[in-house]
């Protein structure tokens, strides 16, 4: 934690930090093109990218921590000027991130913290300096959030408890390696495809001496039954009470909801995010491709098959490597057929979905233990006040 | 029965209605002997279950007796109970002609009055907003009596005139949270102002509270609105709202594409006139009555209504019929976005939309009915054993509705209450 949070604390001097960035992370800033540095002398993407490198940064918080450096960066004079640049910050960064529902979080966490905060300072320049100061010191207090929850969470974890998960989280396997010092569990996670995060999740929890299980996701109606809570982390809450989380969690919300096992979500208070998505395509990162039908392929016409007389040469071929495979389909193992989703199959998949608040027992987070109602609430009293 | 019996026992059920408020006995108007009976004045309490229980227990015997005076009782008992039924809506307030002015009622608001009678201005917004404007004149015509002061005496002067307005039709939510803003202003208003400078400042701030609380208000409403409306939606609304139908043009004009259905009910028909507008803003647009709801509902993206008030538990009381909308919607998972601002907050609860309610004008009852006969003739009004129940407003439990959208953002039906209160009583 000490050595993150040092990293996180951006040195004084800008040159420092993009010295620093370039050398250890020479591969990150590689692939930033280099019209995007010169135009503004401060790229928020590539620091956003090169503080999402900590493994302890989620989303959230690198982005409050890019827009800090930019309140470190910006030559802005006044207030005005400053959300300003902060607004067109946020903007850009949104455009570049493929999935920007956790980033936009964060940037809205910090520009309504920055549009609040008091005004005492006796120079802008002293305030802007504040202004950085608290928004690293939030970062810091941020990665204590974790810890806190997984103490929260400890109380609901009955010894003995079979819990299903979803994906990988950082706050889950928080959760569940604290509570495995503290008590017998078994875990099952699901594969979570097409990342397979699944995975990670089974590996690091192995590793730790807890039973787990990787399930598929087509079988998470069957395992359900088996299961005493589901539990899973979120990248963001909104204010109806829902979850936006990798996609698979509103299905397992679902069947944990028709099969009566409660369903918790953690997560930390900077992913609570002011939006209200009224469907499942309702979300920023739905775009157009998503869902699509593609074209089948156009099929020979059938009169062209029908008479042999048209390709008389190319059909014994076809008949003799059919019944050639066949022959061979009965002495040999069939070669192993690769049935997996092409690249572009999967990018007409969605990353996350929504979690609707009726399917939601509780949410963990570091203000308490909230039913979605109280998340609804919580999000209202703070931003609409 | 014959044609002749039925009048006749309406006949005498009339003059039993005049002569029990006079308290007097009741002559026998005209009775036929087999009739004797019913001709009792039809007294509501007691006698009711007992004499259908007679009635049951002579059925088989007197068959043949009196076959005329035994249906004549089940009539007049019949007329009882449904007139009984009827009279719990009594409290509704009724239709009324508005009460001459008492008092020094300022002739504008005895316009206003009888505007809001005659439903030429209605909806909660256009209410307010009439009123507010109104009450400007008002205060500007205020002269402050001699041994008096404005602080004191207007908000006297003022309750006449507001409840000129109640009795010509019950006060909305949006006038009532605006008329408290104000009488707060006026007493909170400084002693020592000259007159015209306190009736200046008094104007001064109703304008900022149009401006405020309903005009910007709907204007941010409508910028948050219109992001939920995509291409290719099936928009659905309910009867009409100044701001819905806002939002649907905005949407419309920042080129989105999208459709929408207008579901109207009688007697109203309220959604004629936001069809029309829809239809000349070149719209796409489908009109129908609620009870062909049931047929389209699975083509909606999204439903979007207005309201008159929301309570504090998140239900919403608006258009008689929305809540069957918002039921039908949330049966079908069609999101339901209600369009309210802040100040339509009504810090009541309310359970159901029997305790508070109001009546709508009648309409025409046959404007659509194959006339087969004169017009004339199809008259329903003052039949005795007839009362056409039309209420004004239902109330939609917050489990139906998705989410409403204010101009402090997009919130869910229960979050209602966690909005501070501040917001609805800054000074």
């Amino acid at each position: 934690m000490a050595v993150s949070t040092s990293d996180i604390a951006s040195p004084a001097q800008p040159g420092a930090f993009t010295t620093s960035s370039s050398s250890s992370r020479s591969i990150l800033t590689h692939s930033i093109p280099e019209d995007e540095e010169a135009f503004s002398g401060f790229d928020i993407y590539d620091s956003y990218r090169r503080i999402l490198c900590d493994p302890q940064i989620s989303a959230p918080l690198a982005a409050i921590l890019s827009l800090t450096e930019l309140v470190e960066q910006s030559d802005a004079g006044t207030m005005f000027e400053l959300v300003k640049a902060l607004n067109d910050g946020a903007e850009a960064l949104k455009k570049r991130v493929h999935n920007p529902i956790g980033l936009n979080a964060g940037s809205e966490l910090f520009i309504a913290f920055v549009t609040l905060f008091p005004h005492e300072s006796a120079s802008f320049s002293e305030l802007r300096t504040e202004l950085v100061r608290q928004g690293q010191t939030y970062a810091t207090e941020a990665l204590q959030f974790r810890p806190k929850i997984a103490d929260l969470a400890l109380d609901f974890i009955k010894d003995d408890s079979v819990i299903l998960t979803h994906s990988y989280s950082r706050v889950v396997m928080q959760a569940l390696l604290h509570a495995h010092q503290r008590k017998r569990i078994s875990v099952y996670v699901t594969e979570a495809r097409p990342r397979g995060l699944g995975i990670k999740t089974y590996e690091s929890l192995t590793a730790a001496g807890i039973p787990c299980t990787v399930v598929l996701d087509s079988a998470v109606a069957y395992v359900m039954d088996q299961v005493d809570f589901v539990l899973v982390g979120s990248e963001a809450v909104v204010e109806s009470g829902g979850l936006i989380n990798a996609v698979g969690s509103n299905q397992m919300a679902i069947i944990a909801k028709a099969e009566n096992k409660p369903f918790y979500a953690l997560a930390e208070s900077y992913k609570f995010h002011r939006l209200f998505p009224l469907s499942q395509y309702d979300l920023p990162t739905h775009t157009p491709g998503i869902l699509s039908f593609t074209q089948p392929p156009l099929r020979p016409a059938p009169e062209l098959v029908a008479r042999p007389s048209v390709s008389p040469e190319t059909q014994p071929v076809l008949k003799s490597s059919i019944s050639a495979s066949s022959a061979m389909a009965g002495l040999l193992p069939p070669a192993p057929v690769q049935r997996t989703m092409t690249a572009e199959q999967i990018s007409r998949n969605p990353d996350v979905d929504y979690t609707r608040p009726d399917l939601i027992s509780l949410v963990f987070s570091d203000v308490g233990i909230l039913t979605p109602e109280g998340v609804s609430q919580y999000l209202v009293g703070m931003f609409a006040g | 029965m014959t044609k002749a019996e039925r009048r006749e026992l309406q006949e005498r059920q009339r003059a039993a209605k005049a002569t029990g408020k006079t308290a007097a006995p009741p002559p026998p108007v005209n009775a036929k002997p087999g009739a004797s009976r019913p001709s009792q004045p039809p007294t509501p309490a007691s006698p009711a279950p007992k004499r259908g229980s007679q009635a049951r227990g002579t059925a088989p015997a007197g068959a043949t007796t009196g076959k005329g005076a035994k249906d004549a009782k089940s009539v007049a008992e019949d007329a009882v109970v449904r007139s009984r039924g009827l009279r719990i809506f009594s409290h509704f307030a009724l239709q009324r002609t508005v009460a001459h002015a008492k008092g020094d009622v300022h002739p504008a608001i005895v316009h206003l009055g009888l505007m809001f009678a005659e439903f030429k201005v209605s909806g909660a917004n256009a209410r307010c907003i009439a009123t507010l404007s109104v009450f400007k004149q008002v205060i500007q015509d205020y002269t402050t009596p001699t041994h008096n002061t404005l602080t004191r005496h207007l908000n006297t002067h003022l309750s006449v005139q507001i409840s000129h307005l109640v009795s010509a039709r019950p006060m909305a939510v949006t006038m009532g949270s605006a008329i408290r803003q104000l009488k707060l202003e006026i007493s909170g208003s400084d002693i020592d102002l000259p007159e015209q400078d306190a009736k200046d400042a008094l104007c001064h701030k109703i304008d900022n509270y149009i401006r405020d609380r309903i005009i910007i208000a709907d204007q941010v409403i409508q910028e948050t609105a219109t992001k939920k409306i995509h291409d290719g939606d099936v928009i659905l609304t309910y009867a009409r709202s100044s701001v819905v139908e806002n939002v649907l043009l905005e949407a419309w004009e920042e080129g989105t594409r999208f459709s929408v259905y207008v579901v109207d009910s009688r007697p109203m028909l309220e959604g004629k006139r936001l069809l029309s507008v829809l239809v000349a803003a070149s719209i796409p647009c489908t009109y129908l009555l609620l009870p062909a709801l049931g047929s389209v509902i699975t083509e909606i993206s999204t439903v979007f209504v207005g309201a008159h008030s929301i309570h504090s538990n998140g239900a919403v009381y608006s258009r008689a019929g929305t809540a069957l909308v918002a039921m039908m919607a949330k049966q079908h998972s069609v999101p339901v976005v209600v369009c309210c601002e802040t100040y339509k907050f009504s810090e009541g609860v309310q359970l159901d939309s029997f305790t508070k309610n109001e009546l709508a004008p009648n309409g025409d009852l046959f404007s659509s009915f194959p006339l087969t006969r004169p017009r004339g003739s199809l008259t329903l009004q003052n039949q005795t054993n007839l009362e056409i129940l039309n209420p004004l407003y239902d109330l939609t439990p917050p489990s139906s509705i998705t989410a409403v959208v204010t101009e402090v953002g997009v919130i869910p039906p229960d979050s209602i209450s966690s909005i501070p209160l501040a917001l609805g009583r800054q000074v």
